[in-house]
């Protein structure tokens, strides 16, 4: 059965080459622009993992990370951040929510596919 | 006496208390409050556990611990003893016996046998409950002990214990719920390499009741075969670093490589936690926690090394290691501070002064003879004593190891292996022979042309060598030594050796030997210095164009050195270079002929006697010393002089690379020390001469060329053989003495 993964980021490149190389990889993947359109997204689908960006207009990763791991269906869903600063506040507020995962931008499509594969498992 | 003669004991009182165990055990089946069997049975185990320990071991300690734990809450009244705690600590006495037994066949638990020790542990866990948790066992905090049999056992099945990686991971009880599943990065980790081993420790799981779904209990020993650095395979685990005690250690046989990896750190790196990081040892991350700890401890805070080895980052073989590379920097770097830079040409200026001064002094001491003044004699005779040691230490100013040169000569060796496919290694042997500067710094061009042909040349290709039953591997060996007042370079091979006749050929073939001379194998192997002269099939970048050893020769000539070749087929080519000490001072032995003075090296020469008038009568080109025939080299006649003769001949023996010859001379007139002036460039390429001397009286004198003047020698003799004389190197010479 394939894995899903959600991308969530408000640029449109970056869900573009992560979307490419996940589906390359054979996951399937949905796209979101922010928290909002994640959520609304979301509504009860099937996920396996999230990647989102920190920063996003709209709902920024924070608030979306802690409104869907409110969801109990979502609860031990794990969430990879994208972040460009390392050991900033916004991680600090993130490691709250419940992210443990990060990613620093930029970051090279096979460095993803190696954080998702250690959380995905076969 | 070690622990291994004491084990026979072990197991016999091991045996006993087994026994002990199970009759207490029996009288509890009937009277389960029976104290004295409670206690005597509390007892047994605690002695199996603590003789146990004392033997390393620790899957016996470590089950031990558990069985004793629960028999202490029986001992103490919290728990009943009844039925099942019967059955179970027989369960447990039985296990201890398998375990006994494979002590004794000197094995390790099987699987099976460990399973039923964990099982039976987690039996026992049950009626622990919280206490588990709460206080580990001693030694069992630092889980491994668990898993460190079967890390002997895989070792003693013949599996190589050594070069696999051990990891310890403890997963935080929240893992689960962070959306992180264990069993996602252990299959990650197959990608780094190969579980050899895995054993999940479920130890910390509670009773059903008391288990909360949601909480990750789980710990897991993993053994992996790896190629992975340490830090990619702490990097699986960064999602689940900060909740999870992960703990990799290194595998044994890498240690080695980091000792390897320490040389070659830059003399910089000199605190430990730096050492380790950059040998990768340990990860930053590690090092970074185990300082933060350290840093928590504000009273008596644990040395790095020994809390890195707590922390299982690490092996206390590394540290050693570490510590030892540390003093070794700190005390070169203590050296270095007693170093002192100087620029080679105050340095230069400084030894053409004292060379100054010992001419100076040599003339001091002639005209002082001359005065018949004692006391003015005695006097210069201590400045001239002075003189000397002030001449030696000079001298050793501009004595340097070669080492530095030779260690250059690794890039010659792995460039020409890449262009050339071979697989070759460098053994250095005497880099801290010293010699003067500015003979290292000329010989540098010469032996890497030599190393560069035994590479290329010399050592065949591996296929070749294989066919010839030689190992893959060809050997370049670079030698330096003191050798009888000269050094000696050797560069040798254990290549397939000089082709003799390809040589005699060619030589035939471009008219340097005639048609029908036979030679010597000294002799043939001298052919491939002469100019224009290769046997190489075929023309490669690097060497084999015929340039080179013309100029090899060329160059330790220059230094006044000589070089001689030993080849065996199929075993190699040594190239042997002889150089002398200094260029600059050296002790010489002053000769007259034909009212001409000459300076022979004083290192060369082994004797002086009085030619016999047989031998004077008769003009014989031989001289026999004590039953050994010599050539002797009449001065005289390859110097053509002209001049007054003295009434009785002399003869200096003197030895080079071997060879002994006797020179005929007029007069001995004693030692000196000779200031080399190099002869003018005109001048430069006669053979038999190697430069000039100022003397005492202000005259020149001509400082001889030993091994130059035998190769003369030898090539007059083996001319006049065949019959062609040559007449040019003696004309040569003579114009330069007018």
């Amino acid at each position: 059965m394939g894995k899903t993964v959600m991308i969530v980021d408000d640029s449109a490149s970056i869900r573009q080459v992560v979307g490419m190389t996940l589906r390359g990889a054979g996951y399937t993947v949905i796209e979101a622009s922010d928290g909002k359109d994640a959520l609304a997204k979301l509504n009860g689908a099937r996920v396996n993992l999230v990647i989102s960006d920190v920063n996003m207009p709209g709902m920024d990763g924070i608030s979306f990370l802690k409104e869907f791991k409110a969801r109990p269906e979502y609860r031990f869903t794990p969430v990879i951040m994208l972040t460009t600063e390392a050991g900033d506040a916004k991680k600090s507020a993130g490691r709250e929510a419940g992210a443990k995962a990060w990613i620093i931008k930029p970051f090279q499509p096979n460095q993803m596919l190696d954080a998702v594969a250690k959380l995905m498992g076969p | 006496m070690s622990l291994s003669d004491a084990l026979p004991t072990f197991l016999a009182e091991a045996r006993g208390l087994l026994e002990e165990m199970e009759d207490s055990l029996r009288i509890l089946k009937q009277i389960p409050s029976d104290t004295d069997a409670i206690n005597a049975l509390f007892r047994a185990a605690h002695t199996i556990k603590g003789s146990a320990g004392l033997f390393g071991l620790d899957v016996i300690v470590t089950f031990t611990h558990h069985a004793e734990s629960v028999l202490d809450r029986v001992r103490d009244g919290l728990l009943p003893m009844d039925s099942v705690l019967i059955t179970l600590f027989m369960d447990c006495r039985d296990h201890l016996e398998n375990l006994i037994d494979a002590v004794e066949r000197d094995e390790s638990p099987d699987g099976p046998t460990l399973g039923q020790g964990a099982a039976l542990v987690a039996r026992l866990a049950h009626y622990l409950g919280s206490d588990l948790d709460a206080e580990p066992p001693p030694g069992v905090g630092a889980v491994p002990l668990v898993l460190e049999d079967p890390v002997v056992n895989l070792g003693r099945n013949g599996e190589s214990d050594d070069d696999v990686w051990h990891l310890s991971l403890r997963f935080g009880p929240d893992v689960l719920r962070h959306g992180m599943d264990p069993l996602s990065f252990i299959h990650y980790l197959t990608k780094m390499g190969e579980i050899v081993h895995l054993f999940t420790l479920t130890d910390a799981i509670p009773p059903a009741a008391e288990m909360d779904p949601e909480q990750c209990y789980l710990g897991f020993e993993i053994r992996l075969r790896s190629e992975a650095d340490k830090a990619t395979l702490e990097g699986v685990f960064d999602f689940v670093r900060e909740d999870s005690r992960i703990r990799i250690l290194p595998p044994g046989s890498r240690l080695a490589d980091f000792r390897k990896l320490m040389e070659s750190l830059p003399e910089g790196v000199q605190r430990l936690g730096e050492i380790l990081v950059g040998c990768g040892a340990i990860t930053q991350r590690e090092l970074e926690d185990v300082l933060d700890l350290q840093a928590g401890q504000s009273t008596d805070p644990p040395l790095l090394g020994e809390a890195l080895v707590r922390e299982q980052c690490i092996q206390p073989e590394v540290v050693a290691v570490a510590l030892d590379r540390q003093q070794e920097v700190r005390k070169r770097q203590t050296q270095d501070a007693r170093l002192l830079r100087v620029r080679a040409d105050k340095l230069d200026l400084l030894i053409d002064q004292v060379g100054e001064l010992v001419i100076a002094s040599a003339a001091l001491r002639v005209q002082s003879k001359e005065t018949q003044d004692s006391v003015l004699m005695e006097s210069i005779y201590e400045v001239a004593r002075l003189v000397d040691e002030i001449r030696d230490s000079a001298m050793n100013l501009r004595m340097v190891e070669i080492g530095e040169t030779f260690n250059r000569f690794r890039r010659v060796v792995r460039d020409v292996c890449k262009e050339t496919g071979k697989d070759i290694e460098l053994v250095v042997h005497g880099a801290d022979t010293q010699l003067d500067k500015s003979v290292v710094e000329r010989l540098s061009d010469p032996l890497t042309h030599l190393i560069r042909n035994a590479v290329d040349h010399g050592i065949e290709s591996p296929a070749q060598r294989r066919a010839k039953g030689k190992p893959d591997q060809g050997q370049v060996r670079l030698n330096a030594l003191h050798d009888a007042g000269s050094v000696l370079v050797e560069v040798s091979d254990d290549g397939g050796g000089l082709d003799r006749e390809r040589i005699l050929a060619k030589a035939r073939e471009r008219g340097v030997i005639p048609e029908d001379r036979e030679l010597d194998d000294n002799a043939v192997w001298n052919l491939i210095f002469e100019p224009g002269f290769s046997t190489a099939h075929k023309v490669s970048n690097l060497s084999g164009r015929g340039v080179g050893m013309d100029v090899v020769r060329r160059d330790i000539d220059a230094l006044r050195g000589s070089v001689e070749i030993e080849s065996r087929p199929g075993e190699g080519t040594t190239f042997r270079i002889r150089l002398p000490l200094s260029l600059a001072i050296i002790d010489g032995f002053l000769v007259s002929v034909a009212g001409n003075d000459y300076v022979v090296p004083l290192d060369t020469v082994l004797e002086c006697l009085e030619l016999p008038a047989t031998a004077q009568a008769r003009g014989d080109d031989q001289l026999s010393l004590r039953g050994e025939i010599l050539p002797l080299l009449r001065l005289t006649e390859l110097f053509r002089l002209q001049g007054p003769r003295g009434r009785r001949r002399n003869v200096v023996v003197v030895h080079w690379a071997g060879r002994k010859a006797g020179l005929l001379v007029d007069d001995l007139k004693g030692q000196l020390q000779a200031v080399i002036k190099p002869l003018d460039s005109l001048f430069a390429g006669l053979p038999g001469v190697s430069g000039s001397t100022i003397l005492g009286s202000g005259e020149v004198a001509l400082v001889l060329d030993v091994s130059g003047l035998m190769d003369l020698a030898l090539r007059e003799e083996t001319q006049s053989r065949t019959g062609s004389r040559s007449h040019n190197n003696g004309s040569r010479i003579h114009g330069l003495v007018q």
